[in-house]
């Protein structure tokens, strides 16, 4: 696919990592444990998408919009003024009035208000406060089939509390199945200093970077940095100086040394 | 409704106020009235009077999901009114000053 036509998270780096960008009307799961960044990116992303002409949608369920206007007015985002323009909404409700249908959708209003290219759930997780676990799949299945059908390209986010271990799974419920693309945060221990790192799991339809890149919350912010090209077990939890990068750091003390 | 019958009827209760700041600092919020009692530390027998009020006026708007009835900010109306009470504050200001 073109890059053109591509949905730009805004942010050059991770949208080199897609290849351009997002597939348009694709569901993105954005997994992370609390604190990895999700809501920074998923702001981003929205308001990214505002200024590329897509307007945005924000759906809360846990903190209140007032909270959001603050923090993304950290970061330079000035979301009020955004909703002025019927550019952007920050929709908070619970997630079973968005899960209840009859002829009419709590969305429908405020989809055809804006008419958005872009919509983000914070989080998919609270839906299982409402559903049964067997259940949960089907669940998410209507709400993403829902954005689907209206063209719009949505942002999951996931709490995942643990992507770590040798077969790590992002969510416990199948939820991996039914979205197109995964991007994960994740915390990093390196050293005795707390890092974050970011991985696209899966990309339906597109080649996308494999590789573990470090990330930083700057105050415009995420920022992608480089792959952690010189540790391995970094997903495993565990995370070691590859062979050859100890050799060179041997090779570079006892070279010190001599002088 | 004149500015003041605005004014008394928004500023009727304490606990319509809080309902009032709750709106009008998250005016994309959608819930249920159960639901918005939760958010502002109030039972729901103490709140769903209120809610009726705001819905009389205009400030709230009501809307079926499936089993659930919903309450929600109108934008254009409560923008509306803002404008009417800020409107009669000024003449109270200006009758007060001659």
């Amino acid at each position: 696919m073109e890059e053109g036509l591509r949905v730009k998270t805004g942010i050059v780096e991770l949208d080199e990592m897609l290849r351009g960008g997002f597939m348009p009307g694709d569901a993105v799961m954005l997994a992370g444990s609390a604190g990895t960044g999700k809501t920074t990116l998923a702001l981003q992303y929205l308001v990214n998408g505002v200024k590329l002409g897509e307007p945005g949608i924000y759906v809360t369920f846990e903190e209140l919009p007032d909270q959001i206007y603050r923090d993304a007015k950290n970061f330079g985002w000035d979301l009020r003024k955004l909703e002025e323009e019927d550019k952007f909404r920050v929709v908070c409700t619970s997630p079973n009035l968005l899960m209840e249908s009859g002829d009419d959708s709590l969305l429908d209003d405020v989809l055809r208000d804006i008419q958005p290219r872009r919509l983000v759930i914070d989080s998919l997780s609270h839906l299982e406060m409402f559903v049964k676990r067997d259940d949960m799949r089907m669940e998410a299945y209507r709400v993403v089939r829902y954005l689907k059908t209206r063209g719009v390209s949505s942002v999951l986010l996931w709490e995942s509390p643990q992507i770590s271990g040798g077969s790590f799974s992002v969510t416990d419920v199948g939820l991996s199945f039914l979205v197109d693309c995964i991007v994960a945060l994740k915390p990093v221990e390196i050293e005795s200093s707390m890092r974050k790192a970011l991985v696209i799991l899966k990309m339906r339809g597109s080649d996308h970077d494999k590789r573990l890149r470090e990330f930083e919350i700057t105050p415009t912010g995420i920022k992608i940095e480089s792959a952690f090209t010189n540790y391995e077990g970094i997903i495993s939890g565990s995370p070691r100086k590859i062979a050859s990068e100890k050799f060179m750091e041997l090779f570079r003390g006892a070279s010190e040394k001599r002088k | 409704m004149s500015g003041s019958e605005i004014l008394s009827t928004l500023l009727g209760s304490e606990v319509r106020g809080d309902l009032l700041v709750l709106f009008h600092r998250n005016p994309g919020l959608i819930d249920t009235v159960d639901g918005v009692a939760r958010r502002i530390g109030r039972t729901t027998v103490a709140v769903i009077s209120e809610v009726r009020e705001l819905l009389v006026v205009g400030v709230l708007m009501q809307k079926r999901i499936g089993a659930s009835e919903v309450v929600f900010l109108d934008r254009a109306k409560d923008r509306e009114l803002l404008e009417a009470v800020a409107n009669h504050l000024k003449t109270v200001r200006i009758s007060g000053e001659n």
